[in-house]
């Protein structure tokens, strides 16, 4: 009968919260502007803020349910979710992309002399006279590591679901989360012993910028891979059938390689002479 | 009796009323909602270039001083009137681009015709799909809110012009509308990035059996190429306004040069997104016409697989010619010389497509209904609109036109011609599918007439403006150029009569409800949505179409 | 002299192109218009370029006509194509239409025809590019600052003159002086002269141009942009901000005269005078705003 579904695509119900969370997102804008111009209460963001967050919550709580509960997610549909997360990161490293131009160029064109007034500030090189700036193979070469381990914890754990080891994935992902934060805490730390104020001009600007995005990545990296870890507590995820682990795995990959890349141009390769930097305070 | 329980066990799963609109997950339902919001924008858009034209029509400052007094109620009326025409520009070139182009062709007919034309019961990811949808009302409530909140000090909106180049959009308007305008970026660029992934999983994973690649409709292809732009320019403009953002609230100095920052670097960052961005708008209408042309000329579309890979090419060197919008900024001179150069390389698959879509109608049995008026209208003010690009190409003589009004007639022929003939088209062409009623064949034709002679007077003109050194984004000119002014808004008033005349079709069509069958076309409209009937059941291919 | 044969190519070519237009249907009226331009400012319903006034610009203008022969042969050839399909493959003219999907021969020859149309073009505008960009040794330099909404200009070849050049308001215009062009300082340069220009912003982005000569550049704050020209020409040449700088971008003109070796020279030796009286709207701009905080 041609009414009857013959495939196995998932023909979603309609559904709520992509309306709610659109207008949400509206409240959360609009109450965002109108608090940095003193105008209304710093409330008004931060309640759309939460709307958003339940919003997502109901949403993916749907989600999850349709992929344990009601079987939805066929393989195809798995498919579909593979592709789905996979150019979303890609639209990732597009922001990140942004980012970067930004940071080279300034790090490579510090001393151009049609740029007048760049050069007065950051003194003809690179990084700029007026900043001291982080020693790479001091905090940022262990968050390097923490990162790193943090990874390979997620990959320990993957192998583990998949040869359907529950306990080594709930002892991987624990420690993986556990990693995350730490690498937020130690990014926080640093951030404390910086030298150069967040206005103090575009050195800080493409630092600041660009490792408190990576930063923010990693913040919601870590509660996905921590919701991974409640799911699997929950007995959540098959061997053949975990999809939403791998794309939370996959996010931390990509999350990892981002920080790769600002530790190489950013801490080690600007890092600059310290001889000739102003002193700590 | 069987039949009858499975009708209404269909019909207990088709959500009515408000459910179904504001909660739908189904890509018909959500296409409609796209075109309709679209038509709006577009008059919207339309209605405030119309307030331009008029202040334009004639030297000296007439219509913008008198909204200011009385409309606006502000007490230096002449300067916030030359303040609130640039808030019209910008207001206009960002409604037409993000809220009447896009949501037309990519969220309408990108939404309504890529599943059907794949044999897909519906988009990858339908609940995503309606946030895409959903976003793009607040993003035009924030935009609109932005036209009323204070701007630079002592006047309301922003006047940065649709490129929002700093220091103007920073320090230059330090007021909440330039941020308003910036949410509303960011909302509709996360819309159409969601979008994106969800028609490029459709596109290669719903693929009904036997649909490979290469035997793709023409339109599938150009959405899918569109994805891709989407998905890597969007990410770069959200970045780039993103730092405009933090340079105005929170003392960062990107685009600062007091702190080091370099203003240039948004130009590269907004050009990186906006180059790929006019093919976006442009893509899908290549689509379109390419469906229309060999449905009305009786033949198939001639040379099929290099109209798919020419735009690919255009795709791909449409994201290294970006800085041919900046040859004046100081670039030295080999950069420029490589701009030039990959820039007008895109003359070459774009040429292509033109003279395929003339070899389809050569040789052909060409029926001129309407939605091929506008697809032959569309070759014909493309080419114009895509040769004067190749003359702004070139860095040495765009130093005359650059920011003059040659360059609006430029993007005018291929935008408000080009793109929107383009969507017109399919409006025409898909409308029988649709909503099942055969639109009125005589308004149509009207329409496209009257529409042809408003736009080409109201463009046309604007080159030789351009030449003669008439800048653009200006409230009022020297005497020397108000002969083609006066008649550039005459154009303009018949391009909006035109549209008028669309809407009242529409209507019509709604009312006379002339039924349009399945295909009303022939068997020449031989893509999978025209084997479903008019308009298509609520769930379509519930058992999968094989292709040969 | 090569100057003049130039001009007189020039002048054919523009003869040319204006007929050319003319058989595209556009708009007769117009024709008689258009070869008597003013120099410095446009003519009405003209729909060329200004008349030049350096060598620089003349080359711009030829290369401009070659282009815009190009792309007339372009439109006009899609066209002709387009009308022979109505023509003659319409659905009662063709009644069963052919099936054919390929040709490589054609499909070949409308790649690499407009191939070395395209190398036509580039040729001569590299050639242009490079002249326009490397800059000849100058016989002195001119500092142009846009601010909102007025530029302000330095000679630092000849000691500290410096002035703003501001937008003469309608109602205080005289006679022969066009409206929203004139202003009250010109920049005054004599002839035959290589200049060189120094441009930049003091607070958004502004962009100097005349039109006659062609040069235009962006003014941008941070930034010292060149640019330079030769003029070829007595008399008074206009042109407008061409970056949109906020609610008077429309108003703030840019105006050059040239005049003779002497002519200059005696403007000199006023202008120190004049103008070393009268401060700099630019600093009583930035001691407002340092006021103002
Ligand atoms: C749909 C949108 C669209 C499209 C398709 C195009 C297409 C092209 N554009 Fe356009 N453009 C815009 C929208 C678009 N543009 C907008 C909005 C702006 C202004 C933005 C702003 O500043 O606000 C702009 C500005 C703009 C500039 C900057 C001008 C300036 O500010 O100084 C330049 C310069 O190179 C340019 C070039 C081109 C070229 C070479 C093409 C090519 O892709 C055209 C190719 C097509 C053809 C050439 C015709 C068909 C080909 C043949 C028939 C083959 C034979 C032809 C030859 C051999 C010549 N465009
Ligand atoms: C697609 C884009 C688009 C469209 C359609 C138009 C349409 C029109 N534009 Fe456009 N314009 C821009 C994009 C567009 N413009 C941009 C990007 C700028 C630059 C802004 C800037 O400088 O920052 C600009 C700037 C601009 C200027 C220069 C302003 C200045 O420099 O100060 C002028 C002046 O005349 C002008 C006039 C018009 C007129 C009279 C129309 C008329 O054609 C309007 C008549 C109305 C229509 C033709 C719309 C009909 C369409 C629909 C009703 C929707 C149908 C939908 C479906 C069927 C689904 N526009
Ligand atoms: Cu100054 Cu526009
Ligand atoms: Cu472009």
């Amino acid at each position: 009968m041609s009414d009857e579904k013959n495939h196995d695509y998932h023909l979603v119900d309609p559904s709520p919260w992509p309306f709610l969370a659109a207008w949400s997102t509206f409240i959360m804008a609009a109450g965002f502007i109108f608090f940095l111009h003193d105008i209304g209460s710093g409330l008004i963001p931060l309640f759309g803020l939460l709307l958003v967050l339940a919003m997502a919550y109901f949403w993916w709580s749907d989600i999850v349910n349709e992929a344990e509960y009601k079987g939805d997610h066929t393989p195809v549909v798995q498919l579909h979710m593979r592709y789905g997360v996979f150019m979303f990161i890609i639209s990732e490293v597009m922001f990140f992309v942004a980012w970067f131009w930004a940071y080279f160029d300034a790090a490579l064109f510090p001393n151009e002399l049609i740029q007048e007034l760049r050069i007065e500030y950051t003194g003809g090189q690179w990084p700029p006279l007026s900043i001291r700036t982080f020693d790479a193979w001091d905090l940022p070469f262990i968050n390097t590591l923490v990162l790193l381990l943090s990874g390979f914890a997620v990959t320990w754990a993957h192998h583990a679901l998949i040869h359907d080891n529950r306990k080594t994935v709930i002892a991987g992902l624990s420690g993986a989360v556990l990693l995350g934060m730490l690498f937020t805490v130690l990014q926080y730390i640093e951030y404390g012993h910086a030298t150069f104020d967040f206005d103090g001009g575009l050195y800080p600007s493409v630092f600041y910028m660009a490792t408190g995005f990576h930063g923010f990545h990693v913040i919601i990296g870590t509660i996905c891979l921590f919701v991974m870890l409640v799911r699997t507590i929950k007995g959540h995820f098959k061997p053949d059938h975990h999809f939403g682990f791998e794309a939370a795995a996959w996010y931390w990959h990509f999350v990892d390689v981002v920080w790769i890349f600002l530790f190489i141009f950013v801490y080690v390769l600007g890092a600059g002479d310290p001889a000739t930097m102003p002193v700590a305070h | 009796m069987a039949t009858d329980t499975a009708l209404d066990a269909h019909e207990h799963h088709t959500p009515t009323g408000w459910r179904r609109w504001l909660m739908s997950t189904n890509h018909k339902d959500i296409g409609t909602l796209y075109l309709f919001f679209a038509i709006f924008a577009g008059f919207v858009g339309g209605a405030i270039s119309m307030g331009m034209r008029i202040e334009l029509a004639e030297p000296g400052m007439q219509f913008f001083p008198w909204i200011a007094e009385y409309i606006q109620g502000a007490d230096d009326p002449v300067d916030a009137g030359k303040h609130l025409f640039n808030v019209f520009t910008t207001a206009h070139g960002l409604i037409m681009v993000f809220f009447m182009v896009m949501p037309a062709v990519i969220g309408g007919f990108g939404n309504w015709f890529v599943p059907l034309m794949i044999g897909a019961p519906d988009m990858a990811f339908p609940r995503m799909n309606n946030i895409s949808f959903w976003l793009v009302p607040p993003a035009f409530c924030l935009l609109v809110i932005s036209m009323f909140v204070d701007g630079p000090s002592g006047y309301t909106g922003t006047g940065g012009g649709w490129t929002i180049y700093p220091p103007l959009s920073t320090t230059g308007q330090p007021g909440p509308a330039m941020d308003f305008a910036i949410l509303a970026l960011h909302l509709a660029g996360a819309a159409s990035i969601l979008g994106a992934i969800n028609f490029i999983t459709t596109i290669f994973n719903m693929r009904a059996p036997g649909m490979t690649l290469h035997k793709m409709p023409l339109f599938v292809w150009s959405m899918l190429v569109t994805a891709f732009l989407l998905l890597l320019s969007m990410p770069v403009l959200a970045g780039a306004i993103t730092m405009l953002l933090t340079d105005r609230n929170f003392g960062t100095a990107f685009f600062d040069p007091s702190g080091g920052g370099d203003p240039i670097l948004f130009q590269h960052l907004f050009w990186f997104f906006g180059h790929p961005e006019v093919y976006i708008m442009i893509l899908p209408a290549f689509g379109i016409v390419s469906q229309v042309v060999s449905t009305f000329s009786k033949k198939p579309v001639f040379g099929y697989m290099a109209m798919a890979y020419a735009m690919a090419a255009i795709g791909f060197v449409g994201f290294i010619v970006w800085a041919h919008h900046m040859y004046t900024v100081g670039m030295d001179v080999d950069t420029q010389a490589y701009f030039v150069f990959a820039t007008m390389v895109i003359a070459v698959p774009t040429g292509v497509k033109i003279f395929s879509w003339i070899a389809t109608m050569w040789g052909g049995s060409v029926e001129f209904r309407v939605p091929m008026l506008w697809a032959i209208g569309f070759i014909f003010v493309f080419t114009v609109g895509g040769v004067t690009g190749v003359v702004l190409a070139n860095a040495a003589s765009d130093r005359i036109m650059h920011d003059t009004y040659y360059v609006v007639a430029h993007f005018h022929y291929v935008l408000s011609l080009g793109a929107v003939f383009g969507i017109f088209a399919g409006w025409y062409y898909w409308f029988p599918k649709m909503f099942g009623y055969m639109y009125s064949e005589t308004i149509g034709r009207i329409h496209f007439i009257v529409t042809m002679i408003g736009v080409n007077l109201l463009f046309f003109p604007q080159h030789f403006l351009g030449l003669a050194g008439m800048p653009r984004r200006y409230v009022d000119y020297p005497d020397v150029y108000a002969g083609w002014n006066m008649v550039s808004s005459i154009g303009g008033y018949i391009s909006y009569g035109a549209a008028i005349i669309f809407i009242y079709g529409v209507i019509k069509a709604f009312r006379d409800k002339v039924p349009a069958g399945d295909n009303p076309w022939g068997e020449y409209a031989d893509t999978l949505e025209w084997t479903l009937p008019s308009p298509p059941p609520f769930h379509q291919f519930n058992t999968l179409p094989k292709i040969k | 002299m090569m100057n003049h044969s130039k001009n007189i190519n020039n002048f054919v070519w523009r003869k040319l192109s204006g007929f050319f237009l003319l058989i595209a249907g556009l708009l007769s009226a117009s024709a008689a218009f258009a070869g008597e331009n003013d120099f410095g400012i446009a003519s009405e319903w003209q729909w060329d370029t200004q008349a030049p006034a350096t060598d620089m610009m003349a080359n711009m203008i030829s290369f401009h006509n070659l282009t815009l022969w190009i792309i007339g042969a372009v439109v006009v050839f899609v066209s002709a194509l387009l009308l022979i399909v109505i023509f003659k493959y319409n659905a009662k003219a063709n009644p069963i239409p052919a099936k054919f999907t390929h040709n490589t021969f054609i499909e070949i020859a409308w790649t690499v025809v407009p191939i070395m149309i395209l190398v036509v073009i580039a040729i001569p505008s590299f050639d242009l590019l490079y002249k326009q960009r490397v800059i000849p040794p100058a016989d002195f330099t001119i500092k142009a600052t846009g601010n909102q909404w007025f530029w302000t200009y330095e000679y630092p070849d000849h000691g500290d003159l410096s002035f703003d050049s501001v937008m003469i308001p309608e109602a205080e215009l005289k006679e022969g002086q066009p409206r929203l062009l004139a202003v009250d300082n010109e920049i005054i340069v004599p002839i035959n002269k290589t200049v060189r220009l120094i441009v930049t912003a003091s607070d958004v982005l502004h962009a100097w141009t005349i039109p006659s000569f062609g040069v235009k550049i962006d003014a941008v704050p941070g930034r010292l942009n060149e640019a330079w020209f030769k003029a070829n020409r007595e008399g008074i040449y206009y042109g407008q901000c061409s970056e949109l700088c906020g609610k008077d971008h429309a108003f703030m003109p840019i105006a050059v005269r040239v005049v003779s070796d002497a002519e200059f020279a005696k403007w000199l030796v006023e202008a120190k005078i004049k103008f070393a009286a009268t401060p700099s709207l630019q600093n009583v701009k930035v001691a407002s705003i340092s006021a103002a905080e």
